[in-house]
């Protein structure tokens, strides 16, 4: 008989997720990934106003809004079939670029790499940092006092194998109080231009609602440029710095292997053409991909709607109590397949189509420093890598995108709304491929659907009982310590789970 | 504690008395209240419902006070499921064990499925059981954002989970405790921590009849909007991105109680009307409630061949 261990709630990560593990001879045989909240956006907007939309599905997520935002707009301008002035464009990908750079930082300093650094080492901190000392001194006072759990939120922890090495662990532990400066950083980027963040107020059809300024662009590259030497000189040498330290790593949590991107970034004079392009990699082969060929299945979700709809018939209607179903998330596929979504699945497509150089050049060099081929990157260490390289490029095209704005042009284009219509708005989320799916009727939303990075990768099994890639991730990990098993939540973290975005 | 660094908490003190509006005579006293947090003795236990974390977003988007002097300074954050190390049993060893100890303040960001529990689960316990244990302990409950506090969009009209704010729910489950309403979408880092450090020193601050403190949401937006004298020329604004008033376009500034046409989000940087949208009225008690209430009256206005002019 396997032995279970339940990992619930699982922390660092956004929202409610519960793991289930069945283990015989300390390896996985059995994985479990259970979405544990449920609000019902797709039945709230039925009946809105569309304009609502790109407000309401921010609010399905707080650390990736403007992905949503940018979802809804874009399906909505599709609907209305409106063309987005340069300006527009230029300005949408700076807000989300921004929102990535937050969220990448955020992801690997703060919930992740915990699993991996000590952060017990800052009582041995000796040196002359303002902010280190503060913090050694916060935390032996702490560990002195009466109080219950000192030290928290960064104690008590799993314990197992952490770094050993003071001088990384130190550095990592200063980098991790730099990181919440730089994520706070690249919020207040964002918002030059939205608003505020999180939940973005000009984001709208048509285009972007502020204004372009000289001044507004020279506050921005201000910001940008500390957020690039950030990236340059420290989360991406920390990122393989931690690789370094864990090389088993690259071998673990490999998933299943396939991997699908819509593209994000649109050219701000050809959108067609996309900064992180959209593709297909099935058994390591490229494929055209085509939206039509995703499904939902609900056999082990909280659903009693159909099964296998396209998400355009796509139904949410719940059923907490239905038998054997484990998870609120529902399971998405491709043309019947288990995809992965992410950065490592966006740049090993942008890295096997070739169609973007600075992506090929980045990996190929990194790959060159850690001594492996491209196989590596389908790991948790190849995981953290891709999301790494690829804030150095949306970094780096971000400057682009400033010095391409057009100061006293418009960012926004007015339109009508149609009584009746359908759109798609396919792009990226930070963790991955998101659409937005609308159809209106009497100048109303008919039917609204959402299929979320974290749907697929979090996805319990569909209606063939085939695992979803986290699952299939953990299958076989062997689990040192079945009372700690930082195994395991190394493998799921390394997906950057968004819970409140699957279920939504 | 060293010299210096009692300097500088005397520092950041400053900055806290700025924000809430505190005079000078003020200080020694805030600057207690944030050794006394740094010591553990005021703990704080943050959990989420149904939440998209954007207000724990919000909490860490904080200027001044920045986030590693909020973390080891202003609060001792016991348990928030975003940033705590602990997972598994670990972390619900330390939710369990805060609650038995008591005296802590209890934040919740996120609605209450009230009419399905199993929309919302948190270590095998139904969220609806877990609110409100921790808050029979608590000393205080501080419900963050719109969703903690009037329930926001997972209560909106047609949703499917019976979902409700935290003080209505406490209130059906007869759970009474002093509860302090910080609504908006997200909750303004401000607004959080003045909070915060305001009823760990000086008690709970003054609130209104509607449980929201009087120094963040004493005065409607649209009496502090920067666009206010367009209203009073009426110089309506005809689209999203125009020049003049947006009230024509719906903008709920004139019924959303809160500072941010003054406070500015993300350090100063902008606020919703400053760049160029209408304000949606996310700190306002029927936020995005009811379908036929949209943001925006865009739509509306175009269908009655009616464009403001």
């Amino acid at each position: 008989m396997p032995e279970t261990i339940t990992i619930d709630p699982i922390t660092r990560i956004e929202g409610h997720l519960a793991i289930r593990l069945e283990v015989e001879d300390n390896a996985v045989s059995g994985a479990f990934c259970a979405g544990e909240m449920f609000r019902g956006f797709e039945t709230i907007l039925k009946g809105r106003d569309p304009l609502d939309a790109q407000q309401i599905t921010q609010r399905i997520c707080g650390v990736c809004p403007v992905s949503h935002g940018t979802a809804s707009v874009l399906a909505q301008d599709d609907a209305y079939g409106l063309k987005v002035p340069e300006n527009g464009n230029l300005l949408r990908n700076l807000i989300l670029g921004a929102n990535y750079i937050q969220s990448h930082i955020i992801h690997f300093y703060h919930l992740a790499a915990l699993d991996f650094v000590d952060i017990a080492a800052i009582t041995q901190y000796s040196g002359t940092d303002p902010e280190m000392q503060q913090l050694k001194a916060w935390a032996t006072s702490q560990l002195s006092s009466q109080t219950i759990h000192p030290a928290a939120p960064f104690l008590p922890r799993y314990e197992g194998d952490y770094i050993s090495d003071n001088d990384i662990n130190l550095g990592a532990i200063k980098h991790y109080l730099q990181a919440l400066e730089m994520r706070r950083l690249a919020h207040k980027l964002g918002a030059v231009f939205a608003g505020k963040l999180p939940h973005a107020a000009s984001i709208v059809p048509g285009g972007v609602t502020e204004k372009v300024t000289a001044h507004n662009i020279a506050a921005c590259r201000s910001m940008l440029t500390k957020l690039k030497n950030f990236v340059d000189h420290v989360y991406v040498p920390d990122v393989l710095a931690v690789a370094n330290a864990f090389p088993d790593y690259f071998e673990l949590g490999k998933g299943c292997g396939n991997f699908m991107a819509y593209g994000a970034f649109p050219d701000a004079a050809d959108p067609s053409h996309k900064l992180l392009p959209g593709g297909l990699l099935v058994d390591g082969q490229t494929a055209v991909f085509q939206a039509d060929k995703i499904t939902e299945d609900i056999k082990y979700s909280k659903y009693n709607s159909a099964s296998g709809r396209h998400p355009n018939q796509g139904e949410t209607a719940p059923q907490p109590d239905k038998k054997d179903a484990y998870s609120w998330l529902k399971a998405p596929r491709y043309d019947g397949q288990v995809v992965e979504v992410g950065p490592l699945a966006r740049m090993l497509i942008a890295y096997t189509e070739g169609t973007n150089p600075d992506v090929k050049s980045i990996v190929d060099n990194t790959l060159t420093a850690i001594g492996r081929d491209a196989s590596a990157l389908v790991s948790v260490m190849g995981r953290h890598a891709a999301r790494a390289l690829e804030c150095k490029i949306v970094a780096d095209q971000c400057e682009r995108w400033l010095s391409a704005l057009k100061p006293g042009q418009s960012a926004f284009t007015d339109f009508e709304i149609p009584a009746t219509g359908s759109g798609v708005g396919l792009t990226e989320a930070p963790r991955g491929a998101l659409g937005h799916w609308l159809t209106l009727e009497d100048h109303k939303i008919a039917s609204y659907q959402c299929v979320v990075p974290t749907t697929w990768n979090c996805s319990p099994r569909d209606d063939q009982d085939r695992p979803g890639p986290v699952e299939q991730a953990l299958m076989g990990t062997s689990i040192a310590d079945k009372k700690n098993p930082l195994e395991a939540t190394r493998i799921v973290r390394s997906f950057d789970p968004c819970i409140a975005c699957a279920v939504h | 504690m060293s010299e210096i660094t009692r300097r500088h908490f005397f520092k950041l003190s400053a900055k806290m008395a700025a924000l809430m509006g505190l005079g000078a005579t003020a200080l020694p006293k805030i600057a207690q209240a944030l050794e006394q947090m740094a010591a553990g003795t005021a703990p704080i236990l943050w959990l989420q419902g149904q939440s998209c974390s954007g207000c724990s977003v919000s909490f860490l988007d904080s200027d001044e006070p920045e986030p590693l002097q909020v973390l080891t300074r202003y609060i001792s954050l016991k348990f928030h499921s975003s940033l705590s190390t602990a997972t598994g049993k670990t972390a619900m060893r330390v939710l369990n064990d805060t609650i038995a100890a008591g005296k802590y303040f209890l934040v919740v960001e996120g609605a209450v499925p009230a009419a399905m529990p199993e929309a919302c689960v948190v270590g095998h316990e139904p969220f609806t059981k877990q609110v409100v244990r921790a808050a029979q302990n608590a000393q205080a409950v501080i419900a963050v954002g719109a969703c903690a506090a009037y329930g926001g969009l997972p209560a909106a009209e047609n949703n499917p989970t019976g979902s409700m704010g935290v003080p209505d729910y406490l209130k059906k489950q007869g759970v009474q405790k002093p509860t302090i309403l910080l609504p908006g979408c997200p909750a303004h880092p401000d607004w959080i921590i003045g909070t915060l450090v305001h009823a760990l020193q000086f008690g709970l601050p003054n609130l209104d009849a509607k449980g929201r403190p009087q120094m963040f949401f004493n005065r409607s937006l649209h009496d502090q909007c920067q666009r206010f004298s367009d209203y009073e020329r009426e110089n309506f604004a005809k689209t999203f991105a125009d020049e003049g008033c947006f009230f024509k376009l719906g903008c709920l500034g004139p019924i959303t109680r809160a500072d941010c046409n003054l406070r500015l989000w993300n350090g100063g940087t902008n606020t919703c009307i400053k760049a160029g949208a209408p304000c949606i009225g996310c700190a306002s008690e029927d936020f995005g409630r009811k379908a036929s209430f949209p943001f925006y009256r865009k739509n509306e206005l175009q269908n009655k061949g009616n464009i403001v002019s």
